[in-house]
């Protein structure tokens, strides 16, 4: 049995407008999303910003009731047992808030680990060994309003795990840390599944996905557009070439007649500093750069390289523009 | 004309987007029930101890109570912009002070006219005190000078509101003040001397003096004197605050506090 | 018992988070102050048949119920903003348990005010400190916080719907001020308003802790006082139910 069932999950949210002419706007973020996620696996959640990936995990967690459509974690129907649901997992979200900032990390523990039913003997000796996994021994006394962003996310990793839940939602855990204290929160995250528990991660850092997990859905406007193992995503895109031109203020015209040639898959176009660069995806076995280059004429070029797809090809693919 | 439109349409514009308390929710529970509850409270209290009569503490409170929205509301729309940063956007303009801040106040004081003046009708109705009928309108007048005065407090309020950055304890504190030595609840002649010098020195004291004996049904001759003293009390918090508020700008252009949170 | 267990840390942290923030502190002792000033003026003035120790008790409870109206409406959308509501809900414990150590705690913290209010009606005004039952007065004391601290309760689950709660728990100050009889006799007030005090467990309480200081019955009111608490603490659990369904069906939990 699978851990967590998604069967044609969707939510549609209701917001009105206005005062004196309350309009009712519907906006649908989840539109049908189904997917299984197997004991000790850890599944990523990948996709943009507004894509639907917080909706569908607070769905999970039982802080959310589906517009339509079920879920089952553990066997347990989130809608109508969100109780028994609520003893066996974990939510960890990222960002400053959802922390008593007056009161201590170890109060902070103390206080969450009373509300998720840790049992007082086993309490001291968990906590300690929460704070020791996360990296936060020694500093738990003090208050965490003087907590840094990296401390927080800890502090939050620390919290989720209190009553050892089977299943661990984590809601872009990395957001806002800087690169070495992600680095050390990945490691953290990663070691989840070794200890046998099954985790859900959302994203939209590509390369966090590609690296931590062991399946990816990638979602976007609310459904699933791609799922699999980050090897077979990147395989979808994988057999042609990427190729990169560097430019200095292109027209749209210009782009447009690019992605129109024969053998293009995508094109897109970054900013990276002081000038753009032309990212190109043709399928295989076409050479393309020489008339790209013609396309481009008169403007300025700079570089022009030739690369393998990465899995963020791929997702820039999959989501679209 | 640039100025008088300033006032006006500069003044409406931003007490209505920092007010946020012309929300029903706000407005009919703080403005109008409480002042109500609050002659009731004091009525009940006098009668428990046998003191002044019911329209003593329905004319006393009614009054008193402008000093919420003329103290509460000055100090939102002032420290409120600093909150939101537009403080520093608007003293960018070359929109003159003098209108760009008196325009804020006027709405402030307006409302608070509205206020004290649904509490004095309705409180009496429901306590059953009567008003003699050459004195609604003296009232109503009164009320005015009033709410201008304590609206002058509130600029000074709301000068050090953007100095402390946290208005609600002052503003409070000043209503208690207000509510002891007004002659709301405690004729001054009660209090200890000091105190009673005190008395003599705010808003609200001699509106409330007028307003008691034009309900008796003096004339409006009889108490200028006293609608004077208010007027004055109020023209001079109100020049004290609003040099507080320029020197409190001219104070932060050289040391940008004022766009500090 | 584990709920025994919830409801006492959860209050302590409370009480901790609270007393940690100085506008509780400073207002919330200083207001009702200016209020019990004026109520011993009036007093010490008038002609009123009951002891002066009457008035400054119930002058003093008004702080407890101050602390507690207007914090409590807006409880929930104080823990929305500091991001806790989600985690809070999550948790496989009942959600009144996480409410109502909140609430008593605010009320609890009025405390202060009541000492502040005593000590300033003997230290200004020569209001003797006489408590003929201490051991009642013991009891009536926290019996009154957590009765208060049950209607904080029902408020906080009441107005969880209004962005604006503070202003609905705010305008509810003076009316408990008035109809449980604090500083007025609840025979001066209109009969048809009698039932409605009743129903008020303030009025109990202040009834059990001045019954404890001048010699009256006291007993009897501090366990209406608990009775009353404890049939807001299930009018409000019944009511914790619907409106956190309803915050789930809309999506409300996390905005601010």
């Amino acid at each position: 049995m699978a851990v967590v069932e998604v069967e044609e999950l969707a939510r549609t949210y209701r917001t009105s407008t206005g005062i004196l002419r309350r309009r009712t706007v519907e906006v649908e973020a989840v539109r049908g999303v189904s997917f299984e996620i197997a004991k000790g696996e850890l599944f990523g959640l990948l996709g943009p910003n507004g894509a639907g990936k917080t909706t569908t995990i607070k769905m999970l967690i039982t802080l959310l009731l589906p517009s339509s459509g079920t879920a089952r974690v553990l066997g347990i129907d989130v809608a109508r047992n969100p109780r028994e649901v609520r003893r066996r997992i974990g939510y960890v979200f990222g960002g400053d808030r959802g922390l008593y900032e007056r009161l201590s990390g170890l109060d902070n523990l103390r206080y969450f680990a009373e509300l998720y039913g840790v049992a007082p003997h086993v309490q001291k000796l968990r906590i300690q060994e929460l704070l020791d996994l996360v990296g936060l021994a020694g500093r738990e006394k003090e208050k965490v309003e003087g907590y840094s962003r990296g401390m927080r996310q800890r502090l939050h990793i620390a919290r989720g795990l209190l009553h050892d839940p089977e299943v661990v939602f984590l809601d872009e855990p990395t957001i806002g840390v800087d690169p070495v204290g992600a680095r050390e929160l990945r490691a953290t995250i990663a070691g989840l599944t070794d200890a046998g528990k099954t985790v859900l991660l959302t994203t939209h850092y590509m390369f966090e996905a590609d690296a931590l997990c062991d399946r990816i859905a990638v979602i976007a406007q609310g459904r699933i557009v791609a799922e699999g193992t980050p090897q077979a995503l990147k395989a979808g895109v994988g057999e042609g070439t990427v190729v990169e031109v560097e430019v200095y203020g292109i027209e749209d015209a210009v782009v447009e007649r690019v992605r129109a040639l024969d053998g293009v898959s995508n094109v897109g176009l970054e900013e990276r500093d002081q000038k753009q660069v032309l990212v190109v995806q043709t399928l295989p076995g076409r050479e393309l750069v020489h008339a790209i280059l013609g396309l481009l004429g008169d403007s300025a070029v700079g570089r022009v390289s030739s690369r393998e797809p990465t899995l963020e090809d791929a997702y820039v693919a999959l989501v679209g523009e | 004309m640039t100025s008088v439109r300033v006032f006006f349409v500069g003044g409406l514009i931003s007490f209505r987007a920092l007010f946020g308390w012309l929300n029903p929710w706000v407005y009919i529970p703080s403005f109008l029930v409480a002042p109500i509850f609050q002659i009731l409270l004091f009525v009940y209290i006098g009668r428990s101890a046998k003191l002044q009569s019911d329209s003593f503490y329905v004319i006393g409170n009614g009054l008193q109570y402008a000093a919420i929205p003329c103290l509460f509301a000055m100090a939102n729309t002032i420290a409120g912009e600093r909150n939101q940063q537009t403080l520093g956007y608007i003293l960018i303009t070359p929109a003159r002070r003098l209108p760009l801040f008196l325009g804020r106040a006027i709405p402030v004081a307006l409302n608070g006219f509205v206020v004290a003046l649904f509490a004095l009708v309705v409180g009496s109705a429901i306590v059953g005190t009567h008003i003699a009928a050459s004195g609604y309108a003296p009232i109503a007048g009164v009320i005015v000078v009033s709410a201008l005065a304590c609206t002058g407090l509130g600029l000074i309020n709301a000068a050090v509101g953007l100095v402390t950055r946290e208005t609600a304890v002052l503003s409070n504190i000043l209503f208690g003040g207000l509510l002891v030595l007004s002659g709301a609840n405690v004729p001054v002649h009660d209090l200890p001397i000091v105190l009673r010098q005190i008395s003599e020195g705010i808003p609200l004291t001699h509106g409330i003096a007028a307003a008691r004996r034009l309900a008796a049904g003096s004339s409006f001759s009889s108490v200028l004197g006293l609608v004077g003293a208010e007027a004055l009390i109020g023209l001079a918090y109100a020049a004290v605050g609003y040099l507080l508020i320029r020197g409190t700008e001219t104070l932060s252009r050289r040391r940008a506090t004022l766009e500090r949170a | 018992m584990r709920i025994l267990r919830v409801l006492a840390y959860g209050w302590l942290f409370r009480m901790k988070m609270l007393m940690r923030s100085s506008f509780n502190s400073w207002l919330g002792v200083l207001y009702p102050l200016f209020f019990a000033t004026i109520a011993f003026f009036m007093f010490r003035s008038g002609a009123s048949s009951k002891p002066l120790l009457y008035s400054s008790l119930g002058a003093a409870v008004m702080g407890i119920w101050s602390n507690t109206a207007t914090p409590a409406g807006s409880a929930l959308a104080q823990e929305r903003w500091h991001g806790t509501l989600e985690l809070e809900v999550a948790a496989p414990v009942h959600f009144a348990l996480i409410l109502l150590p909140l609430t008593i705690a605010m009320a609890a913290i009025g405390i202060y005010s009541m000492v502040a209010t005593l000590l300033w009606g003997w230290i200004a005004f020569g209001i003797p400190l006489h408590i003929t039952d201490p051991v009642a007065f013991v009891l009536a004391v926290p019996a009154t916080v957590a009765s208060i601290g049950a209607l904080g309760f029902v408020l906080a689950v009441l107005f969880v719907r209004f962005r604006q709660a503070w202003a609905l728990g705010n305008m509810l100050e003076y009316p408990v001020w008035l109809i449980a009889g604090f500083l007025v006799p609840l025979s001066l007030l209109p009969s048809w308003v009698r039932p409605i005090s009743w129903l008020l467990a303030p009025t109990w309480g202040i009834r059990a802790i001045r019954g404890a200081a001048l010699s009256g019955p006291s007993y009897g009111d501090i366990g209406m006082a608990l009775a009353v608490g404890a049939a807001y603490v299930v009018l409000g659990i019944l009511l914790v139910h619907r409106a956190l369904h309803a915050a789930r069906a809309k999506g409300t939990l996390s905005l601010t």
